[in-house]
């Protein structure tokens, strides 16, 4: 209870995270914020189509996420999903895009199962309705989910409890699935509330997605402050700050809705947990085809990028392009040191990241993990252009765009922030009477924490890690804000070069881009093989 | 008028030049140059094709070279985020900024200029501005009607071109009247990007100089109440083609790469640009077929130019100069214009140059390149894009 300890505990994540956040939302400005701008933005003629668009895909896609990824859990060996590593490593800009050579009207699928002349009147990408989106969103998502889910039953602390209970209510005559059900996902999803919270703001906040297969007539209320925050004109920009307020307040807005909601609900919901022993629920197959699915599409879009990569001219309806050519990946090995920025930025961000808010745990009482959530929360709700602008304002004024100091702060407010919601249910749960028995051994301090603590909790540091990485690695807007020309890193290099729509690069990068994050979550789900539920 | 005469003033000025001027003006750079030495040129500049980034590499190596200046290309996406970074910048008294020179026109020039976010007057003391085609290309000296004013050096020229698959559309279509024709028989098979994409914005443009009989009048300042006298036709011509455009004319690709790659596909049938020599890159790239043809329509398409320059905080305003000096340099303009290079058509009057420069630049037509070329139209004045823009929205923009 030493207050010296507390406070240098603290200072070091409100350094990193907390007081950065805080200035650059001062330094923003009121002037931004006028009654002018609103105005011009409620007569926006696209603006309730757009608001209309934003509710239905952010809340279908992040509902049929989490169904989705709460039946693979349930019905899958755990074992295969140590994979889901390998799918999250796919960059959101990367999967829209693959997943638009797919579906496009001129697109994979029409090539090998339509054909003729012209292509079909399909309406999946792009379509008015956000269809296309949706599915992107979901199958983004899912793997996320079902990652943060298996943190927490792989949590060492959790496994063997969790396993415990399955195996009493198998004997109690449940089957495996509606054991699940109603034994391990009740107390799972209270752990994963805050990895929810995180897909349903990307959800309704998401602009490289949307822009690539989000609907455009009207758009997505994300896509046009995106266009309006980045018009060179001082009064449209005025008009998309205040745009991403009301996106920021709605999204705020809902998630306390939700939380009533369920707060509400959760008494009548009760008699669910006591209905009568269903020993056929199985669910396995299911869950298995979900996952089989998805994994079926993943490798298709992957397919279709590391074709793109190579193909010169392509037109529908020939299944192969009808020359190749590797000078996409020339481009990328005679430019080698975006790369190499983005892989030493990746490390430092994550390991500072893992370090501040660990530190933070072991120094600070459960209650005050309140604040950092809502700063966390905050960091993923509000629009990533709006607190990397923030973010651009702060080291403007301390004269450090354009410098590698620069660049790390840039980064680390969105990986502080994965970091802190992944880590903070696996951390928490923690069981405290350990550290009295350590105590009682001679084991106490650093020793516990080293020898007892974190080899019990290695392996949602580890995936909080490659989370943290997987989130630095596709920075593009703090990035291209605070590097001020003076340096490239990998997403900047992929989006500059893409936007004169040259496929064959834009696949290039987006492999790259997965690439990274695919080396760190094949180390941690190497190093977190799982074995809970091994009955 | 006005501008006529106002243009007549400055070419008069320009054949003088060389006479009492030259000489100085060879003095005063060369102060420039031997400052220039040393410094680092932060060049930023859309870095969306191999062929221009190409380009840009070589030129930073000849003026290495010749003039110890280093170049970095700084690659961007939009040039409105560099307007915005300079607009940041000096906002917060940051004196060594951090861009030397932009690649701009339009509206992004209106916006930092207006906002005195650029260095100058300087461009037209350049020693190779002599050679610029100013008398026959008016829009090097008034970009989308908005007065250089010597705050901008020209680099290129660009005009409203069209392409498609020869194998695929035989008898590419002239005019807007011809366009919908075209589209009635290949239903679903054509579009344009979405305003404010400025491709789109320009299509919008050109449909409005077509639905009247003379766009004269599109030169002077628009309002609303001018608006709604041009308005209903223009509504008229854009409903006429959309009801047989790519999903009836309700949705709209997002921008000109999108349309691009649909056209590559077969999705659509004719793609847009304003290079007139991308459609021969296209070709040479690999990403569209050698029967591919480009044509601009016969009245006419609307025509620009596009400029380099220096913001007002720039650390390396004489590195900058130089290279834009370089950049408008017969050699340098030739190796552009050459289609296996970059295709961009130059802003020299290649009647100004001495006869080994002239030849630099006899053309080699290339699969591709613009075989039915139509004279370049003015921009209309820059108050009418917000009129167009926000009409195009409120009618078609809600799906």
């Amino acid at each position: 209870m030493l207050p010296v300890k507390q406070v240098a505990g603290a200072s070091l994540l409100m350094l990193l995270f907390v007081v950065p956040l805080g200035l650059g939302f001062v330094l923003l400005g009121p002037g931004i914020f006028d009654g002018a701008s609103f105005t011009a933005l409620f007569q926006h003629p696209q603006f309730f189509g757009a608001i209309g668009l934003t509710l239905f895909t952010g809340l279908v896609s992040t509902g049929l996420a989490l169904l989705l990824a709460v039946a693979i859990v349930m019905g899958t060996v755990p074992r295969l999903l140590s994979g889901s590593g390998v799918l999250l490593a796919l960059p959101h800009l990367a999967l829209a895009l693959g997943l638009g050579f797919v579906l496009a009207p001129t697109g994979l699928l029409a090539r090998l199962f339509v054909g003729g002349e012209t292509p079909p009147n399909w309406e999946m990408v792009q379509d008015p309705a956000g269809f296309g989106l949706i599915v992107a969103l979901v199958l983004k998502e899912t793997p996320f989910l079902i990652w943060a889910m298996v943190a927490v039953l792989e949590s060492d602390e959790l496994r063997l409890r969790y396993r415990q209970e399955m195996l009493a209510a198998r004997s109690m005559g449940h089957g495996p699935g509606s054991s699940f059900l109603k034994v391990v996902l009740p107390q799972v999803l209270p752990r994963i509330t805050w990895p929810l919270v995180a897909v349903f703001s990307y959800g309704l906040t998401v602009v490289d997605m949307a822009l690539v297969i989000g609907p455009a007539q009207p758009p997505t209320l994300a896509q046009l402050l995106w266009t309006d925050l980045n018009d060179g004109e001082t009064s449209a920009n005025g008009r998309g700050a205040a745009g991403t307020l009301l996106l920021t307040a709605l999204t705020g807005l809902l998630l306390l809705g939700i939380w009533a909601l369920t707060k509400l609900m959760r008494p009548k919901l009760r008699f669910l947990l006591t209905t009568p022993a269903r020993p056929e629920w199985g669910a396995t197959s299911l869950g298995k085809w979900f996952w089989a699915g998805l994994i079926l599409v993943y490798s298709a879009i992957i397919l279709a990028l590391m074709l793109q990569s190579v193909s010169l001219h392509w037109p529908y309806p020939d299944i192969l392009a009808q020359q190749f050519s590797t000078k996409a990946w020339q481009n990328v090995a005679q430019n080698l040191s975006p790369l190499l920025v983005s892989l030493g930025l990746a490390i430092a961000t994550s390991c500072a990241a893992l370090l501040a808010v660990v530190v933070w745990f072991e120094t600070q009482n459960e209650r005050r993990d309140r604040v950092m959530l809502v700063a966390a929360v905050l960091v993923l709700c509000v629009p990533a252009l709006m607190i990397a602008l923030g973010q651009y304002r702060l080291l403007l004024t301390l004269g450090m765009t354009g410098t590698l100091t620069g660049l790390f702060i840039a980064h680390l407010l969105p990986v502080v922030a994965y970091v802190f919601v992944m880590l903070h249910g696996p951390y928490r749960a923690y069981d405290k009477r350990w550290k009295a028995a350590s105590a009682g051994l001679g084991v106490a301090g650093v020793g516990f924490l080293r020898k007892v603590k974190w080899p019990m909790l290695y392996k949602p540091l580890l995936s909080t890690l490659a989370v943290g990485f997987a989130v630095s690695v596709v920075q593009f807007i703090p990035a291209q804000l605070a590097a001020a020309g003076r340096f490239s890193t990998l997403p900047m290099e992929a989006v500059t070069l893409s936007s004169g729509g040259n496929r064959a690069l834009i696949s290039v990068y987006g492999l790259m881009l997965m690439l990274l994050p695919l080396i760190g979550f094949l180390v941690a789900s190497r190093l977190t093989r799982s074995r809970w539920q091994d009955a | 008028m006005f501008t006529r005469r106002r243009l007549l003033l400055t070419s008069l000025a320009a054949t003088a030049l060389p006479f009492s001027g030259q000489l100085a003006l060879a003095e005063g750079f060369a102060a420039i140059q031997s400052e220039a030495k040393g410094q680092t040129v932060y060049f930023n500049a859309w870095a969306g094709s191999d062929t221009i980034n190409a380009y840009i590499a070589w030129a930073g190596e000849q003026v290495k070279a010749r003039y110890g200046v280093t170049v970095e290309h700084v690659k961007i996406t939009d040039t409105g985020e560099v307007v915005k970074r300079v607009r940041d910048e000096v906002a917060a008294g940051k004196a060594d900024g951090s861009v030397d020179l932009v690649w701009i026109n339009g509206e992004n020039f209106r916006a930092m200029k207006s906002d005195k976010l650029l260095y100058g007057p300087w461009s037209e003391s350049l020693p190779n501005y002599a050679f610029v085609d100013i008398e026959g290309k008016p829009t090097t000296r008034q970009d989308f009607s908005e007065s250089v004013d010597g705050l901008e050096a020209p680099w290129g020229m660009a005009q409203l071109t069209f392409f498609a698959d020869g194998a695929k559309v035989p008898n590419p279509p002239r005019s807007m009247a011809e366009l919908r024709a075209f589209a009635e028989a290949n239903p679903g098979r054509v579009s344009y990007p979405a305003p404010p994409d400025f491709h789109g914005t320009t299509f919008v443009k050109q449909a409005l100089y077509e639905s009247v009989i003379s766009p004269d009048v599109f030169a002077t300042p628009g309002d609303g109440s001018l608006y709604t006298s041009y308005g209903p036709g223009l509504d008229a011509m854009l409903d006429g083609l959309h009801k047989f455009f790519w999903r009836e004319g309700k949705q709209f690709p997002k921008s000109q790469a999108d349309v691009t790659n649909m056209v590559a596909d077969g999705e659509l049938l004719i793609g847009i640009t304003f290079n007139p020599n991308e459609p021969a890159n296209l070709v040479a790239a690999g990403r569209m077929p050698a029967t591919t043809v480009a044509w601009q329509h016969a009245k006419g398409t609307i025509g620009n130019t596009h400029f380099v320059a220096i913001p007002v905080n720039a650390k390396a305003k004489a590195a900058a100069q130089v290279f834009a000096n370089f950049l408008l340099s017969p050699e340098a303009q030739a190796k552009k214009n050459d289609l296996k290079v970059w295709g961009d058509p130059t802003v020299l009057a290649v009647a100004k140059l001495s006869e080994s420069e002239a030849k630099l630049f006899t053309a080699t037509p290339a699969p591709g390149s613009v075989s039915l070329a139509g004279p370049a139209l003015l921009e209309p004045h820059a108050s009418w894009v917000p009129l167009l823009e926000a009409a195009w929205l409120s009618r078609y923009g809600k799906g």
